[in-house]
Formats: C-alpha cells, structure tokens, sequence
C-alpha cells in the first residue's frame, strides 16, 4: 500500500471524487476540497470547502496541509467549470467564473502547491484538461480557451518546477458521463465520441490510469506533456 | 521580528541554497551580498526555490509572509537585489497591516 499525500481540487464530485475515492483504496492520504462538502468519509480523508478561485481560502487551506501532513506529494488540479454555449450567448459573467476557476484555480494552488510539494521525493503535479482544446469544439468557445490556458501553465510550470524535482502533467479525458456535460445534448456527445479513434465514452478509470502513470516514480523523466484519452491529439 | 533577525534567517537560508551548489557557483553570505540579477550567480529558478526556503524558516518562527512580488525579475527593481533590500522588503511586509 502507499502512503502518498494527495490533494484533489474539485473533489466533491465527478472525475475529483472518483480519484479521491481510488486514492483511498490505494492507501493514500487524500485531501480534497470543493465549493460543497464531500460525500466522502474515511479516516484517511479531509475535506475542505474552498472555492480554487480564492486565494486566501487556497493559502488557508494549504497551511493547514502542512500542519496536518508536513507536505505533500501529488497535487490533481481537477477543479473546473463548464459553461457550454455559444461565444455570442455567454454572459459575461460566466466566462469570468469559468477563468477564475479554471485558470486563476490551478495558478492559486501551484502557486500554494509548490511549496508543500518540494520536499517529496516523488512530486507531481496533474492538471485536467479536455480534448475540447484540440478539437476547437464549436459551442465550447470559453471552457476550451479556459483549457488552453491550463495546458500552457502545464508546460511552463514543468520547466519552472523541474529543477526542484516536481513534474507537472495534463491528462484530457475525452467524454464521461459526469454532473460537467450533464446538460449537453447527447447527439452532440455521441458525435464528439465519433470522432475518437477509440469511439467509446471513457470512464473514470481511464483517466486515473494515466493519472497514476503519471505518478509513478519511474515517470520521474514525463513532464510537461499533455495526453488525451480516446486518440484525439 | 527585528531586522537582524529577518538578516539571519535570510543569510541561513542563503547559506543552505550554498549546499546544493557547485563550487564556483556559491551565494556570498554576507549582510551586503547580491541576491539576485547581474553579480548574483543565482537564477531566476533558484531565486525561486531561496525564497521558498526564506518563506518556510519566517513559518517556522510564526510569521506567514508571502515573497510573491511583480517586481520580483526586474533588473533595478526587485526588492530580492541584494541581502539589505530583502530584509526590507520582508520587515516591510511583517509590519504592514494584513
């Protein structure tokens, strides 16, 4: 079993609380937090309701990691928001939470993370993206961008943290039946589905598959890359 | 905190960057050394990774203090120059109110 120290941002629910959930059956120590509270209850998880998007709350958080655990190993940047419509139908406001969650979010605990991470022996850093960036998907205009920007801090980060022993990595899942497309017409998935190599709707368990490759001591050479499941590239 | 004691935690954490340098590429401790930029043997990532170090040792003294600064890779600017304007810039965050 390992006794890796692991926070899961956007934990609550969906791919975040599948991951935590896994974690678990591993042996890991979890922490997660979520704008909600979790579902989850085990006595090796802790769960903090923090929205990504506030810095103070972000730096709150980790301080308590540090006293709680001393540091930590892994950071999965998952938390994110989708606001699915059309470029010239999007409020504003929407587009500003999907930023601020989705960017400012995974640049406020790096940002935090760093400094819990730089002293394991094995740090890792994985962020969430989606294969929405790659296939430009109409519909999709702010949360893909949004994305993009994740995938830039990915491969930037790597460089800037790769001297202190930290990888950094993004995993795009392609379809999955969470609360995130809930409200997406299905037509619309099935098409996107069909344009996969591998035309078949992913699960959790794809995404945590590469998740823990990413993990692994022997990837200590992998960073700075970005994989999408389903053969989109 | 005074700032002979920000200087000494500055100077240990500089010292402690020292230990994983190669020879020729060693930090000068000393109260009025280069920190960073032209003179500094010190790049920008290991600016990074001293004031990380400089952050943990002001925590474990009980002070929380964030060296994040827009100025921070600025060649005539930054407040991580040299050991004096870093002990300012750090006794000027500890004393400005939250």
């Amino acid at each position: 079993m390992s006794t890796r120290r692991i926070l899961v941002t956007g934990a609550s629910r969906g791919i975040g609380a599948a991951l935590v959930s896994r974690f678990l059956d591993a042996g890991d120590t979890v922490f997660g937090c979520g704008r909600s509270a979790a579902d989850t209850t085990h006595e090796r998880y802790t769960h903090f309701a923090v929205d990504v998007a506030d810095e103070d709350a972000v730096r709150g958080m980790c301080n308590e990691i540090r006293v709680k655990a001393g540091g930590l190993d892994v950071l999965i940047n998952n938390a994110g928001v989708a606001r699915m419509n059309a470029l010239a139908l999007t409020p504003p406001a929407d587009a500003r939470q999907v930023v601020d969650t989705n960017i400012l979010g995974v640049f406020n605990c790096t940002h935090q993370g760093i400094r819990l991470l730089r002293k394991s022996s094995c740090a890792r850093i994985v962020n969430l993206t989606t294969v929405a960036v790659p296939l430009r998907l109409e519909g999709e205009a702010i949360y893909a961008a949004s994305k993009a920007a994740v995938e830039s801090l990915t491969r930037i980060t790597a460089k800037e943290v790769g001297p202190m022993g930290i990888t950094c990595n993004a995993v795009g899942p392609t379809p999955i039946r969470t609360d995130l497309i809930a409200k997406v017409p299905s037509a619309k998935l099935d098409a996107l589905v069909a344009q996969q190599a591998i035309k078949a709707w992913a699960t959790v368990d794809d995404v945590y598959n590469v998740v823990e490759f990413f993990l692994r001591p022997e990837s200590r050479m992998i960073t700075g890359q970005v994989v999408y499941l389903g053969g989109i590239s | 905190m005074t700032r002979e004691d920000i200087q000494r935690v500055v100077l240990a954490a500089m010292a402690g960057v020292n230990a994983s340098r190669d020879a020729d590429q060693q930090l000068q401790i000393a109260a009025d050394a280069l920190v960073f930029g032209p003179g500094s043997p010190l790049d920008s990532l290991g600016l990074v990774g001293l004031l990380v170090d400089i952050e943990d040792a002001l925590r474990d003294e009980g002070h929380e203090v964030s060296l994040s600064d827009s100025r921070a890779m600025s060649q005539s600017r930054s407040p991580f120059r040299s050991v004096p304007t870093l002990v300012t810039y750090i006794d000027e965050l500890l004393t400005s109110p939250a």
